[in-house]
């Protein structure tokens, strides 16, 4: 058997285990009260009568995740393209970068709960989580070009823009793929943190309901969807990745 | 077409800044050559003499730091403005996500120019790789690859040829056929070229004349002119006259460097 597959089957295992262990201990109630075994959580996913209340709540979640995935991926490029081209902002708009991304989220969503609506606070949190990851990534991979090929260009008499547009960028590309894929968990994780501050629905709302009314097969059921989401994604995410490596790299 | 442009080195000098030394380290002393317009100069030497140093003045890629270079009278950097050098490195640079052909285009867009397919097809003819025009570059042997950035170097027909070292990465046999082919290409096309190679064979099949470069400070120690008429045969290299040559500027980079000790420069 090939190393390849050897190491599928490894996974696969790994990730039967570590299901059956959860709901042998569910069963049994080891872990307390508040570890149903998976097979309920199953069941009430799978239940008819609370699709419409999981539905609304994903696809509410999953558009603001969308929604700040788009503005930080913008925000992101946009910016670290500026830098990249201006060099005097360079110094800049990395500190401002660092700055954001190590205000905790958490600490953000009063500011985006006075500067904007409740329903936009969850794709505000979600947009500044995405435009860091974006940002660094983006930066990074526009300094990828090899001194070969700017020597090329060069000679060529390439100015900045036609180096930027006919290398740096297309160099860049699988960097920017990276930060794509790595940023999605993060966007979700935003969109989620921000909707407990008040959002009228979704993913973090059925979190937070749940737990508050101590229904805690509700709340497995939400964080599995979380999950869920955020894994379907990811996958798609790395596939593009790949595919630009392949490509660019 | 433009015309060929001659290359004047007058009196060059590079000092490298060198970290815990005020002085730096003079890479290149009071170099003076020129190139007469479509001649094909081989700079010979070993590494660390300066001669891709030498490469990189004319190619606009550093400034001396001392005298001046210029080609068909102008700065190299205007040269390189107006998309007027051809250059091709050891290092192929060609762009991994183009196709061949796209790669051999890449001049024409970098200078704004209408792409001129008729121009880059019968280089693609020429330089053997017209059944690999859609592939990508590492979809290629080293010695293909260097084909295709020898006929990037020439699709804008530029006024200098700039190489260093192309064939430096390949082995002994692909080497000696590229050299074949390159004579065949140049032929063509005759444009002012200059050479940086370590390899004498090579040096003496290709180019007009052979300038020998020693070391710290790089400056010219031999000059000679190659007799063999052109269009030459693979056989020169077997002739008793190319064997004596060899033996003598073999002899002329061998030769012990006279200040090498530290305090030189």
């Amino acid at each position: 058997m090939s190393a390849g597959r050897w190491n599928v089957l490894l996974g696969a295992l790994g990730i039967a285990l570590f299901l059956v262990l959860w709901e042998v201990i569910g069963r049994l109630g080891l872990g307390g009260i508040s570890w149903p075994p998976l097979s309920a959580v199953l069941e009430m996913l799978a239940d008819d009568s609370k699709w419409a209340l999981f539905q609304r709540a994903l696809a509410a979640t999953l558009q603001e995740t969308a929604l700040g995935y788009i503005w930080g991926t913008a925000a992101g490029l946009g910016l670290a393209t500026v830098a990249h081209l201006v060099p005097p902002l360079r110094r800049g708009s990395d500190r401002l970068a660092a700055v954001l991304n190590s205000v905790p989220s958490i600490a953000l969503g009063p500011i985006f709960l006075v500067l904007l609506s409740r329903d936009s606070t969850p794709a505000a949190v979600s947009s500044i989580h995405v435009f860091f990851i974006v940002f660094v990534s983006v930066s990074s991979g526009l300094q990828r070009a090899t001194p070969a090929h700017r020597d090329l260009f060069a000679v060529l008499g390439a100015d900045r823009l036609k180096r930027f547009r006919r290398l740096e960028l297309p160099a860049a590309l699988p960097a920017l793929a990276s930060g794509l894929r790595l940023a999605w968990p993060a966007a979700l994780i935003g969109a989620i943190i921000g909707e407990w501050f008040g959002a009228s629905r979704g993913i973090g709302i059925l979190i937070i309901n749940a737990m508050q009314n101590f229904q805690i097969v509700l709340l497995w059921c939400a964080v599995l969807l979380a999950v869920g989401a955020s894994l379907l994604f990811y996958g798609l995410l790395t596939l593009l990745e790949r595919g630009a490596y392949a490509r660019f790299g | 077409m433009l015309a060929s442009a001659t290359i004047s080195i007058d009196r060059a000098s590079k000092r490298f800044a060198l970290a815990g030394s005020s002085e730096g380290v003079l890479a290149l002393s009071e170099l003076s050559l020129e190139i007469a317009p479509g001649e094909f100069v081989a700079i010979l030497g070993p590494s660390g003499c300066g001669k891709s140093t030498l490469l990189r003045l004319v190619a606009s890629l550093d400034q001396p730091s001392g005298g001046s270079v210029s080609i068909g009278g102008a700065a190299p950097g205007l040269v390189s403005g107006r998309h007027a050098l051809g250059v091709a490195f050891q290092d192929h640079a060609l762009l991994p996500w183009l196709s061949i052909h796209d790669n051999i285009a890449l001049p024409f867009r970098i200078a704004g120019r209408r792409v001129d397919e008729a121009a880059i097809a019968r280089l693609i003819e020429l330089v053997g790789l017209a059944r690999f025009a859609t592939a990508r570059p590492r979809q290629l042997s080293g010695g293909m690859r260097q084909r295709a950035s020898i006929a990037r170097a020439l699709v804008l027909d530029p006024e200098v040829l700039l190489l260093d070292e192309p064939f430096g990465a390949l082995d002994a046999v692909t080497r000696r056929q590229m050299n074949v082919e390159l004579q065949r290409i140049w032929s063509e096309r005759q444009i002012t070229t200059m050479l940086i190679t370590h390899s004498v064979d090579e040096a003496l099949f290709l180019a007009d004349r052979v300038v020998v470069m020693s070391g710290r400070p790089g400056r010219i120690v031999r000059e000679v002119t190659v007799p063999f008429a052109r269009p030459r045969a693979p056989a020169v290299m077997r002739s008793e006259a190319f064997h004596h040559l060899v033996d003598d500027l073999t002899a002329a980079l061998e030769m012990p460097d006279p200040d090498s000790s530290p305090s030189a420069g």
